[in-house]
């Protein structure tokens, strides 16, 4: 693995000085200092006033506090006085920030995260929110994209905002694994010193993110819901809930480039795609060897997943509860999750009964869910299914009992038969999107 | 006869040898467990000895369980012919018969009726074991070894004595009359013949006698020697809680090797006679799930004697040590293997306690599982998926679900309830706890509380905000370390308030604020609303003015009553609502109540196998044909209104709380 030293070097320890005794104070109190030097460094004279021992002291301050009259204080040398006040220097963020030379960093930079060449969603949503900020900094938002094979990508990122793409292709990099992508990344950023980079809070991402951030010794703000520049000083003010979600903070990163936030899939609206658009693209190459790195992919299991139970990530999902009575009826919640293209989801009574399997549990013990439509149909909602979905930007509930408590938190609520309203809901929503076809779940 | 006492006497001596070598060497073992004082109130020990071990108390609550309880005082009533006989071999002139001929002959009546009865026992055991053998008893040859030695031992004892008579050695015939009876057998034989019979018969019963020494401590049967001291070393209580873990550089935090034990665990370890009660009373194990406790403690057995019989080996044998903290142990405790106890089994505890209860010699299999549970949670970060939201929620919203504090208080919106405030004591704080707090089912139960504590005009009122979780899931589950705070911060807020009574109608928050709790210097008094509402009625405080006409039926949380003892008051409320009828109770009830499947943490996890617990339990509850199930525990409430849902039985069965039976008589 390529080392992971920090590219600063170590400031030096704070000195601690010595104390002195001052002449008169002491108030011969019997032999508290001495009592409590921890070092032998105190002896005391005929008057009972300490006499120090310099060789033996180590300024630990013991002595002093136990001082019933201030008779003992601390000094520093000359050279110890000289490092002491370059420690408490009052900060000059600016003068800091121009001798790093943090003026020379320039423009937004959003890593185009992939997967066998298939580009993750965050990223382009993250050139939509990198072209506001590229904006009003007035300067170009450029893509980075690393991987092997990934060409047709550079046309993606133009079309979703991108003004410049830099790539490295290698074979190297076909497979995510840590040291091989920091290396690119670090050596990306040195080189072109972008004064923004942003990355998906994604597995992937938020693994490279913070290996990166600690490589180029700069900060990150993990998992962003606000990213916006503060025209005064041209920062980047990144905004996350912090305290369990009680206060919105406002994170800025004065001293350091890049600045660096991740932001979670589905946060950030996604760019309209425009066909056509060009930019300049600049390849580069990474000088890593193979034999260099520690990680090897032998096999890459996939976890047999349709898009249907992917419910972190979904924007909409229809989960079904008990009361659908029973499994074959299931295919209502499956024909509507796909006429809206969500989903499905189900409660913990649904996956018990033997319905539907586990994955697709929302809930307690399965998944939190946060998309943006919520669509439970036969679910009471529970407490054990609330604490899953109850963030959910909109809910639409279905439930015969309209006590369930799946109302408190609905949206929209809808007293009746699940077997009456889905049919023609799914028919109506057929209908007004011809392409979906009239195929269904329905075990014939 | 002197070559044969010559041959007699080196079997005897290295038989003795083996057996004290063994002896001492169970003992070593035993010291590699930690200490632990077990050595307090002696003669309440005594007392527990005579009853469970010499009388067999739990044993013979089934009914093979009286055959053992004839074998077991068969084999008492004739050690003391066993020790003359053993000591006659070395000295022939040896005898009792100093006692007098009358208590020598009642001694060899005695012996000769018994010997009669065990063999009739052995028989019921071996044809039980070929013929009905129950699923919780495996199918060994470890029993028909033990069954086919003692049955062997009669027999040649029968052969011997029935020779004794026939060749007229004996003064005493009349007092054998079983041994007697075989001296028939003997009629056809000359002299010499009959006389090499008998001592063919007292060279087998020897030999026996000395084998089966040697052979206990191999077997399961090494319970002979262990069960006794384990029945004297035993909880004066049931296990209602854990040992606390000392948060301190160095320790270790839960149980991940065998010597982190403590002795007394050990001595559970090879107290085990595999007798299955446990399994058979398990919920988990009766649910298909890999949780078994009889496993898990013949697991500790095994991993003890194969890692304790390696650091024994490594040492001088005069050493009696626990060994050093940092040890490497060759068997890991949890893992997979024989000699490990599989994560997935320590998951599937619900803790209810069924197998300590269930247990004839008092093996305490719920903390030794916490134990190893706390290791998984605090020391290796290892613990189900969905437990992370739930940890973490409890952690710092001290709620398992993560819903905001501040919410805690919402349901008192419409209700006439007092919040404390500090400096205004009242007499009892009403802990609401999480469910009560936020589940909305739950909510309709703490609303017929507040409706019956108003009627019976109590001085009363809850912490509302202040209040926080409890803590039980997270103790069962095995983070120690957030329970610990949480307690600690309870307990400082309950002083702060001025509380010293305390209600609760969730019979975790009522076991972990009144049993764990007072680890921590807590002195509250704590009382159950079944307790509380049971008192209300007695006392005419509140009038059931109606008569609930449902069938109902009881369910016994195992935290209110075999954790707390707590049988009556529950039934006596349902009776009270029910007008004077007693509730109906299932096939298992009371002592054996079997788990909804929630408690233990199992509310937060999910169950592993094709079966669940609650439906389990609902089934049965079903079967009684009653239309409403009583319950006294939220979580019970959770499970059995989803096993109803799950039989869609939703319009024929409801699930109610005793408090809501009452508020509804009250009306």
């Amino acid at each position: 693995m390529a080392d992971n030293k920090p590219d600063t070097p170590k400031k030096p320890k704070r000195p601690l000085g010595k104390v002195r005794y001052l002449e008169g104070k002491c108030i011969a109190c019997g032999d508290a200092c001495q009592a409590a030097c921890p070092f032998d460094a105190i002896e005391m004279n005929d008057l009972g006033e300490p006499i120090i021992v310099l060789e033996k002291c180590t300024g630990c301050r013991k002595c002093i506090k136990v001082c019933p009259s201030q008779a003992i204080e601390v000094f520093y040398t000359p050279d110890e006085q000289k490092i002491l006040d370059e420690y408490y220097r009052p900060v000059d963020k600016k003068k800091i920030a121009a001798t790093k030379g943090i003026s020379e960093w320039k423009g937004v930079w959003v890593f185009v995260e992939q997967v066998d060449g298939k580009a993750h969603t965050v990223s382009w949503e993250l050139l939509g929110v990198g072209r506001k900020l590229a904006a009003d900094l007035g300067v170009e938002l450029a893509a980075f994209i690393l991987g092997s094979k990934v060409q047709h990508l550079i046309e993606e990122a133009f079309g979703y905002g991108a003004d410049k793409v830099y790539i490295i292709d290698d074979a190297i990099l076909k497979d995510y694994r840590t040291p091989p992508y920091l290396h690119a990344s670090v050596q990306l950023i040195k080189k072109y010193k972008p004064e923004i980079v942003l990355m998906g809070a994604t597995g992937l991402g938020r693994d490279l993110a913070g290996a990166v951030a600690t490589k180029l010794r700069t900060g990150l703000t993990a998992d962003c819901t606000g990213l916006t520049i503060s025209m005064d000083d041209r920062l980047l003010e990144q905004t996350r809930p912090a305290f369990g979600g009680n206060i919105m903070a406002t994170i800025l990163s004065e001293t350091a480039r890049p600045q660096m936030a991740s932001v979670r899939p589905h946060v950030m609206p996604k760019p309209e795609f425009q066909t056509g658009k060009k930019g300049e693209i600049v390849t580069d190459t990474i000088e890593m060897l193979e034999e260099t790195i520690l990680t090897k992919i032998l096999e890459i299991i996939p976890i047999e997943m349709d898009q249907t139970v992917d419910l972190p990530s979904a924007r909409i999902i229809v989960s079904g509860g008990r009361g659908m009575m029973a499994p074959e009826n299931f295919y209502l919640v499956k024909d509507l999750a796909k006429v809206l293209g969500g989903a499905v989801g189900c409660s913990r009574g649904a996956v018990d009964a033997g319905w539907m399997p586990q994955v697709h549990q929302v809930g307690q013990t399965g998944k939190t869910v946060k998309p943006k439509l919520y669509f439970a149909c036969g679910i009471s909602g529970a407490i054990q299914h609330l604490v899953g979905m109850q963030t959910s930007d909109y809910i639409i509930a279905v439930n015969k009992d309209k006590n369930a408590p799946i109302f408190d938190v609905a949206h929209l609520g809808i007293v009746g038969d699940v077997f009456e309203i889905l049919p023609p809901l799914i028919e109506q929503l057929r209908a007004n999107n011809p392409q979906l076809g009239q195929e269904s779940a329905k075990a014939v | 006869m002197t070559l044969g006492r010559i041959v007699f006497f080196i079997l005897f001596a290295i038989s003795i040898a083996l057996f004290l070598g063994n002896l001492y060497r169970l003992f070593a073992l035993l010291c590699l467990g930690r200490w632990e004082n077990r050595f307090d109130r002696l003669a309440i020990r005594l007392k527990n000895m005579l009853v469970y071990a010499f009388g067999q108390l739990r044993v013979i609550r089934t009914k093979y369980g009286f055959n053992h309880f004839i074998i077991f005082w068969g084999f008492i009533s004739m050690l003391a012919l066993n020790s003359e006989f053993l000591i006659a071999g070395l000295f022939p002139d040896f005898s009792f018969e100093f006692l007098g001929s009358i208590p020598y002959g009642l001694l060899l009546f005695v012996t000769d009726i018994m010997s009669l009865i065990v063999i009739v026992a052995v028989a019921v055991a071996v044809i039980r074991r070929c013929f009905f053998r129950p699923a919780h008893i495996e199918f060994n040859l470890d029993a028909f070894a033990i069954l086919s030695m003692i049955a062997i031992l009669m027999i040649a004892y029968f052969g011997y004595h029935a020779g004794e008579i026939h060749l007229e050695e004996t003064d005493y015939a009349a007092w054998m009359p079983i041994s007697s009876l075989f001296a028939g057998g003997f009629a056809s034989y000359t002299e010499e013949g009959a006389s090499a019979l008998t001592a063919f018969y007292w060279w087998i019963h020897a030999g026996v006698l000395l084998a089966f020494l040697n052979y206990l401590p191999y077997s399961k049967h090494l319970h002979v020697i262990t069960a006794i001291p384990n029945c004297f070393f035993r909880r004066f209580d049931f296990p209602q809680t854990v040992p606390p873990v000392e948060f301190k550089m160095g320790n270790n935090f839960g149980n991940s090797k065998v010597t982190q034990f403590t002795w007394k665990d050990l001595l559970d370890f090879m107290s085990c006679t595999e007798c299955g009660r446990c399994e058979a009373a398990c919920p988990a194990h009766n649910t298909g799930k890999p949780l078994n406790p009889k496993e898990i403690v013949h697991i500790g057995k095994l991993n003890l004697f194969s890692n304790g019989r390696q650091i024994l080996s490594k040492r001088p044998c005069d050493t009696l040590a626990g060994p050093p903290e940092d040890i490497e142990l060759d068997t890991p405790l949890i893992g997979e293997g024989e000699k490990s106890v599989t994560v997935q089994a320590l998951w599937d505890c619900t803790t209810c306690g069924a197998c300590m209860q269930e247990c004839p010699v008092f093996i305490e299999h719920v903390p030794k599982i916490v134990e190893m549970r706390r290791h998984l949670v605090m020391e290796k970060s290892e613990f189900p998926e969905e437990l992370l939201s739930f940890f973490e929620n409890s952690e710092q919203r001290f709620n398992p679900w993560g819903i905001a504090p501040t919410d805690r208080s919402k349901w008192t919106a419409d209700l006439d309830v007092n919040i404390i405030e500090e400096g205004k004591p009242v007499e009892y704080l009403y802990f609401v706890g999480c469910s009560g707090a936020f589940d909305s089912r739950t909510r309709e139960v703490v609303t017929a509380i507040t409706k019956i504590f108003n009627a019976a005009g109590l001085s009363w009122g809850i912490l509302g905000t202040e209040e926080r979780c409890c803590g039980d899931s997270l103790r069962r589950l095995g983070n120690e370390y957030v329970f610990e705070n949480i307690a600690r911060d309870n307990i400082e807020r309950f002083r702060r308030f001025g509380v010293t009574k305390i209600i609760t109608h969730c019979p975790h928050g009522f076991s972990t604020l009144k049993n764990d709790y007072s680890q921590f210097g807590a002195d509250f008094e704590v009382i159950h609303h079944s307790q509380m509402i049971d008192r209300l009625i007695q006392e005419g405080k509140i009038k059931l003015t109606k008569t609930i006409q449902d069938s109902t039926v009881i369910h016994d949380s195992c935290y209110l009553g075999r954790y707390n003892d707590i049988y009556e008051e529950p039934r006596n409320v349902v009776t009270a609502a029910l007008g004077g009828e007693a509730p109906i109770e299932m096939k298992r009830s009371r002592q054996s109540s079997f788990c909804c499947g929630a408690g233990g943490g199992g509310m937060w996890v999910e169950e592993s196998g094709d079966k669940r617990i609650y439906a389990e339990r609902t089934k049965e509850a079903i079967a009684t044909n009653a239309s409403t199930i009583a319950v006294a525990c939220p979580f019970c409430m959770t499970m059995f209104e989803d096993g109803v849902k799950e039989e869609n039985k939703e319009q024929d069965v409801r699930v109610k709380d005793i408090a809501e039976l009452v508020a509804e008589a009250m009306e």
